[in-house]
C-alpha cells in the first residue's frame, strides 16, 4: 500500500515553480548579457530587457517565500536542530557518496515535521535566507548604482556590485544543477518532482520497502493540510 | 581662458535651463544682433584663408548658458562702435570671468547648482592637451571656442537622450576630425564593432586620462598615441572607468525614462562590464566538474541498479 504526507501547499508549488521559471530566464539572459556577442545566445538588447524584468519578478517571488515562510507553519522545516547536526550531515554524505550505490536505506525519513534532509535543510536555508537577498539586493544595486557611493571598500562601486553578484550568481547556478538532479534520488526518479506537482510526497509504509526504514506515523489528511 | 567647456559636464552636475529661457534677453542684445543675426556675416581670414563665420543664431544664444549676459560683458571696450577696432580680434579667454571671485559669487546667488568644473583646472588640463602642445598647423591658435561655441553651448540637460548626448559630443570632435568618415580610416580598425561604439560613446570617453581632480571628465584630450586601446579598459576590469560611464549612462536612464522604466529598459549595462577572468574561470570550472561528477554519479546509480536487478532475479 502506498500512501502520502501532504508536504508541499498550493503557495508553496506557484511560488517554486515561478521561482524556478524565473531563475531559468535569469541564467539564460544573464549569460546573454555576460557574454553577449553569440549567435546561440539572445540578441544583447532582449536580453537586458529580459533580464530585469525577471529580476524585478524574482525579488517579488523573493518577498512572497519569505512572507509565506514567516505566516505559515512552512517555517517549521527551516529551524535548524543543532544537537547532532554534524553527525546527520555527514550520514546525508556518506549515503549520497556510498550508500545510494549499495541499496542502504536512506538515512532521513521524511515526516510532516521535517520534509528536509540536514543537507537540504542547510543548502536551502544558505540560498534562500543567504545567497538570493545577496542576488536580489546587488541587481538592484546595479539597476540604481548612482545612488551608491562612487567606491566601495577602495574599488569602484559598480565593479564591486557586479562582481558580487556575478559569483552569487554562479553559486546560485551550482545550487541548480545540484539540486535538479538530487531531487532524482527519491523512491523513484520522479516521485520527488511529482510530489513538487501535485504536493503529496510518496510514503510506503515500512514492510513494503526494500530497506528497513524506521516506522513513521501517517497524519490524516486533515482540511488545513489540503488547502 | 577656457570658456563654454560645461558640454563636458555630465547629467550629475547639470540643471536644467527652463529658468533662464523664460528670462527676456537683454536689450543690448539687439543692437549687436542686426548684424551678427544675419546669415551670411562673414569674412576670409587673410592668413588661414579660411572663412570665418559671425553669425550668432539669436534662438540659440538665448537659449544659451550665457544667453542673460550683455555682449558686452564679454565683447568690452573695443566693440563699441562700428567697424570695430582692430583690437577685437583679440581672443576673449574664459577663465577670467570663469575664475573672477564676484562672478563666481554671483553664479551661487543665482541659485545655480555649484560647479563641479573648475575652470583654472580645466586650464592646466589643456595645456597638457594634445590640442595645445601639437605642432601640426591645424592646431595652432586652438582654444576653448574651438569646440565650445559660447554663443550656443547649453550644459548637457537631464532627460536628454543618451544617443543624442553621444551624437552631440562626438559632433564637435568629428567638426574637425572628418577623416572618421572615411570609410578607408584605419586608425580604429583594432575596435570591434567600430560604428557601434561611435554611436554609444563619447570620443572622450578614450581620449581622455581618468580625471584625478574629481571633475567628471579630463580637458587633457590625448594623441591617438596615448589614447586607450584596450577592451578590459571599459568592458572589464577598470573600476573608476568603468564606474564613470556606468552612471554616466544610469544617472541619465533615471532621469529620462523614471525608476520603473530604467529598472526594466536601462542602456546603463556594457557587455562584459561584468566580466571576471578569474570568477569566471572559477565559476565555469565549477560548474563543470559538478556537471562531470553528477553524470557519473548518475552512472554509478544506475549500475547499481543493474546490478540489484540482476541479483534479485
Amino acid at each position: 500500500m502506498m500512501t502520502g504526507l501532504y508536504l508541499y501547499a498550493r503557495w508553496l508549488r506557484v511560488w517554486h515553480w515561478l521561482n524556478a521559471l524565473l531563475f531559468m530566464v535569469l541564467i539564460v539572459s544573464g549569460v546573454s548579457m555576460h557574454f553577449g556577442g553569440s549567435a546561440l545566445l539572445m540578441p544583447f538588447n532582449t536580453a537586458v530587457t529580459v533580464h530585469n524584468t525577471a529580476g524585478i519578478l524574482l525579488s517579488v517571488t523573493w518577498l512572497g517565500f519569505m512572507i509565506g515562510n514567516a505566516v505559515t507553519t512552512n517555517k517549521r522545516h527551516y529551524r535548524v536542530t543543532w544537537r547532532g547536526l554534524p553527525q546527520r550531515l555527514f550520514a546525508q554524505m556518506r549515503y549520497y557518496g556510498y550508500g545510494i550505490f549499495h541499496n542502504a536505506p536512506h538515512p532521513f525519513h521524511v515526516t510532516a515535521d521535517m520534509k528536509l534532509n540536514t543537507l537540504q535543510q542547510l543548502s536551502y536555508l544558505g540560498v534562500m535566507y543567504g545567497l538570493m537577498p545577496i542576488l536580489v539586493m546587488s541587481g538592484w544595486a546595479f539597476l540604481f548604482s548612482t545612488f551608491l557611493p562612487d567606491t566601495l571598500f577602495g574599488i569602484g562601486s559598480v565593479w564591486f556590485v557586479a562582481m558580487i553578484h556575478l559569483t552569487v550568481a554562479y553559486g546560485l547556478a551550482l545550487f541548480l544543477l545540484v539540486h535538479s538532479y538530487i531531487i532524482t534520488t527519491g523512491d523513484t526518479l520522479t516521485s520527488n518532482l511529482r510530489a513538487m506537482i501535485t504536493g503529496w510526497h510518496p510514503f510506503t509504509p515500512p514492510l513494503e520497502r526494500s530497506f528497513d526504514h524506521a516506522a513513521e506515523t501517517i497524519p490524516p489528511k486533515t482540511a488545513d493540510q489540503r488547502s | 581662458m577656457m570658456l563654454a567647456l560645461f558640454l563636458f559636464t555630465t547629467p550629475i552636475t547639470a540643471v536644467t535651463n527652463q529658468a533662464h529661457s523664460a528670462m527676456k534677453p537683454p536689450e543690448d542684445h539687439r543692437a549687436c544682433l542686426r548684424c551678427h543675426a544675419m546669415k551670411t556675416l562673414a569674412y576670409r581670414d587673410p592668413l588661414s584663408k579660411k572663412i570665418i563665420t559671425l553669425v550668432i543664431d539669436p534662438s540659440g544664444f538665448e537659449h544659451s548658458v550665457h544667453g542673460q549676459l550683455n555682449c558686452r560683458e564679454c565683447h568690452e571696450q573695443h566693440y563699441q562702435r562700428y567697424p570695430h577696432s582692430e583690437r577685437a580680434r583679440a581672443p576673449l579667454h574664459c577663465v577670467k570671468c570663469h575664475e573672477d571671485g564676484k562672478k563666481q559669487a554671483q553664479h551661487q546667488s543665482n541659485h545655480q547648482p555649484p560647479r563641479q568644473y573648475q575652470f583654472t583646472t580645466i586650464e592646466q588640463e589643456f595645456k597638457r592637451s594634445v590640442h595645445a602642445t601639437s605642432d601640426e598647423p591645424d592646431a595652432q591658435d586652438f582654444n576653448c571656442h574651438s569646440c565650445h561655441n559660447p554663443h550656443q553651448f547649453q550644459r548637457s540637460q537631464i532627460g536628454k537622450p543618451l544617443a543624442q548626448v553621444v551624437r552631440d559630443d562626438n559632433a564637435i570632435c568629428l567638426s574637425c576630425h572628418e577623416q572618421r568618415f572615411d570609410s578607408l580610416e584605419t586608425t580604429h580598425a583594432w575596435l570591434p564593432r567600430r560604428d557601434k561604439h561611435w554611436q554609444a560613446v563619447r570620443c572622450l570617453e578614450c581620449h581622455t586620462p581618468l580625471s584625478t581632480t574629481g571633475q567628471p571628465v579630463s580637458h587633457q584630450i590625448l594623441a591617438a598615441a596615448d589614447s586607450k586601446v584596450d577592451c578590459v579598459n571599459c568592458h572589464s576590469q577598470d573600476a573608476q572607468l568603468l564606474t564613470r560611464l556606468y552612471q554616466y549612462r544610469s544617472q541619465e536612464d533615471v532621469a529620462r525614462t523614471g525608476f520603473i522604466a530604467k529598472a526594466v529598459f536601462n542602456d546603463a549595462y556594457i557587455i562584459g562590464m561584468s566580466r571576471s577572468p578569474i570568477i569566471d574561470f572559477i565559476g565555469l570550472l565549477m560548474i563543470a566538474l559538478t556537471a562531470l561528477v553528477l553524470i557519473g554519479h548518475g552512472w554509478g546509480r544506475y549500475r547499481a541498479a543493474q546490478q540489484l536487478s540482476r541479483g534479485s532475479q
